[in-house]
């Protein structure tokens, strides 16, 4: 008898809690911490990447060219930015701060949030932790192609941003089709990733030898580890409609990756269209990694690690994953690219090599640390 | 017959949700031919089976009888190379997924879900196929949770982690949330093997609660004949993909029964709870001679693996 009354007792405020907002979910503490911890780091990382460089300035100095209100409230400014517009005068410290510096932070923490949101849809759609954004082709066709271009194609080097996303698009159909048996699974579709990777591998390996100038090679190698130098705000422009775009749709879609999470099977018995759901999702998260190498470049191990970071502090949940890679993705692209424009000033290193290093001592930690990796 | 249109995969008129809804659904495959790839041979050849509704119906057999196999069928999780499966007036295989999963639950022999899902959200996904894309969590989907969590007896467990939990606890969370999905007819697939008896029991009663205080038509697969014959209103015995015989539990649970599809000798007795097994022997048919017998015996081996 008292095991009824207790159960009817808490079933009226668990209900009400729940039904309270849609967004209850919202007001866990730890994602809390997270969103708000990530948030300091972006924006310490943006005042450092701001005032240091070739042209130095104070922390009060850039503070005050940040916040110059002739910029922040100058709408003339901002068609300048958003829609590239001719830029109005501004003084030095303004124009350095935000017709240079400040767009490099911006696309960094774009390109974050972007990387870390594919690599959780991808941990989800294969329920691999060890997936990341490349994982299904996706790196070595949008590599493939920018070699292709720069080596064979040279004229259309201006619409290489393009050519990158389309090729990891391609890629990723192709990886898809190999996969598809009468339906896919995530075990296929990551051995079909391996063998596009391994064959478009080699073609760009085999590439390089025609590149006859060093210029090139270096220009190939900048976009396949992963570069933010000279990005601007036409960088911004390209891809923040797209990340709008992936953040609304991977939150719509956190539920069914929560569903996905329960196996194929119970997920089927829920009645849903497996195939449909997973093919959609991914689509999200080829469109999150295309806009990001479009910018960026091919960054590696963000897409891996912000997840799993992300995962082991709010818990499996996919919203709180979205949610909590929304921010960390952000801040650990911003401190990585602080590292990658300025620990061997004045030469800038792709900052794809240093969320390379970065990431391996990590992972590391993690193997050591935990006892069953790699299963969600 | 004229108002069924079985390619078109619209519901007819008698299959409109209102009518399905009220009255017990009832659950039939004829002529079903069950394989798992195109080339091999049936696993099911061609077997006609009806779960009774509104009552418990048992599969059981031996192992690789084909009970799970006929169960996936059942379930549209195995397309069948012949003969068709109908839910009411609809057939399975032409229904849209979410609305087939609002009429008829499978809970499979192993689920995995995420360790650090806590029952109640893992219940919640039981109301998947009653929501939209968009839609948030209704009243009625919070009817349906509380309710599956009583019927599951799993109150107590409610903000626990699933991983957090034993073997037993995980069934009754899973079943909770089978039963959230609200259908009217319910698979399950060996719901109470690797369980201790406490929940062994506890599952079983939950099928007889489902049965009393439902309509709901439930088809379970068992390994205990004697199990399924105390629980089951109807039972349907499988050896070698074949239907060796169905019926009311009484007349089928006989020792000439477990002797040709079972292969044991068993004392059957008729008890007011069902009938009791006393198993006695393992038998081998064809033990000619010694030489035989061992190699038969070790046949056996390989087969149980």
């Amino acid at each position: 008898m008292s095991k009824k009354e207790s159960s009817v007792g808490t079933k009226r405020t668990v209900a009400s809690l729940v039904s309270e907002t849609r967004f209850g979910w919202l007001f866990d503490p730890t994602l809390a911490t997270v969103v708000f911890g990530s948030l300091a780091i972006v924006f310490a990382g943006g005042l450092i990447q701001v005032s240091f460089g070739a042209y130095s300035m104070t922390f009060t100095e850039a503070w005050a060219a940040i916040f110059n209100p002739n910029v922040v409230f100058n709408p003339q400014a901002w068609d300048a930015f958003i829609l590239g517009e001719a830029m109005p005068e501004m003084s030095t410290n303004s124009l350095i701060v935000w017709n240079i510096r400040l767009p490099r932070v911006f696309v960094a923490a774009l390109v974050g949030m972007n990387l870390g949101v594919s690599g959780a849809i991808f941990q989800a759609v294969t329920r691999n932790e060890l997936a990341s954004p490349f994982i299904l082709g996706v790196s070595s066709g949008s590599g493939l192609l920018i070699l292709l271009t720069l080596v064979v194609f040279g004229s259309l080097t201006a619409f290489l941003p393009l050519i990158a996303a389309f090729g990891g698009a391609g890629a990723f159909l192709i990886v898809y089709v190999i996969a598809w048996k009468n339906g896919t699974s995530p075990v296929r579709l990551v051995l079909a990733g391996v063998i596009v990777g391994t064959v478009f591998g080699s073609l760009q390996t085999a590439l390089f030898f025609f590149a006859d100038d060093i210029g090139v090679v270096q220009s190939a190698i900048a976009w396949t580890t992963g570069s933010l130098t000279g990005t601007d705000w036409e960088q911004v422009r390209l891809i923040l409609p797209w990340s709008f775009l992936v953040v609304l749709l991977s939150i719509a879609g956190s539920r069914q990756m929560n569903v996905l999470l329960l196996g194929e099977q119970t997920a089927k018995s829920l009645g849903m269209s497996i195939e449909k759901v997973r093919f959609a999702l991914s689509g999200v998260a080829v469109l999150a990694a295309a806009a990001s190498i479009a910018v960026a470049g091919i960054v590696g191990f963000v897409g891996l690690i912000v997840p799993h970071m992300v995962r082991n502090l709010v818990g499996s949940d996919s919203k709180k994953l979205i949610i909590g890679c929304l921010f960390v993705g952000p801040a650990l692209m911003v401190a990585a690219d602080v590292g990658a424009r300025l620990a061997l000033s004045p030469t800038q290193i792709p900052v794809g090599i240093v969320t390379g290093l970065l990431g391996g001592p990590y992972f590391l930690y993690l193997m050591r640390k935990q006892e069953n990796m790699g299963k969600i | 017959m004229d108002g069924l249109i079985t390619d078109s995969g619209r519901p007819t008129e008698q299959g409109e949700p209102a009518a399905g809804d009220s009255a017990a659904s009832t659950l039939s495959g004829s002529d079903l031919v069950l394989q798992y790839s195109s080339s091999g041979d049936p696993i099911i050849g061609g077997e006609s089976v009806a779960a009774e509704p509104g009552a418990v119906t048992a599969l059981v057999g031996p192992n690789g009888s084909g009970k799970s196999t006929l169960l996936k069928g059942l379930a549209n999780r195995l397309a069948p190379e012949d003969g068709s499966v109908l839910l009411g007036d609809d057939e399975v295989q032409s229904m849209e997924t979410k609305a087939l999963a609002r009429k008829l639950g499978l809970l499979s022999q192993e689920s995995t879900s995420p360790s650090s899902i806590t029952v109640e959200d893992l219940v919640y996904h039981g109301r998947y196929p009653h929501r939209g894309f968009f839609e948030s969590i209704s009243d009625a989907d919070h009817e349906a949770v509380e309710r599956a969590i009583e019927l599951a007896d799993c109150g107590l467990l409610r903000e626990r982690e699933v991983g957090s939990l034993s073997g037993g606890q995980k069934q009754l969370a899973w079943i909770a949330m089978v039963l959230a999905q609200e259908t009217d007819v319910l698979l399950l697939d060996e719901p109470t093997t690797f369980l201790d008896l406490h929940h062994h029991l506890t599952v079983l009663e939950i099928v007889e609660r489902l049965r009393e205080e439902s309509d709901s038509t439930v088809v379970v697969v068992l390994h205990d004949i004697e199990q399924a014959a105390r629980l089951a209103d109807h039972v349907i015995v499988l050896g070698d993909g074949e239907i060796r015989d169905r019926g009311d539990p009484a007349d089928v649970v006989t020792e000439s029964l477990l002797e040709e599809v079972f292969r044991i000798d068993a004392d059957v007795e008729l008890t007011e709870r069902g009938p009791r097994i006393d198993p006695l022997c393992a038998r081998n048919d064809d033990a000619d001679s010694d030489h035989d017998d061992e190699t038969s015996r070790r046949n056996d081996g390989m087969e149980a693996e």
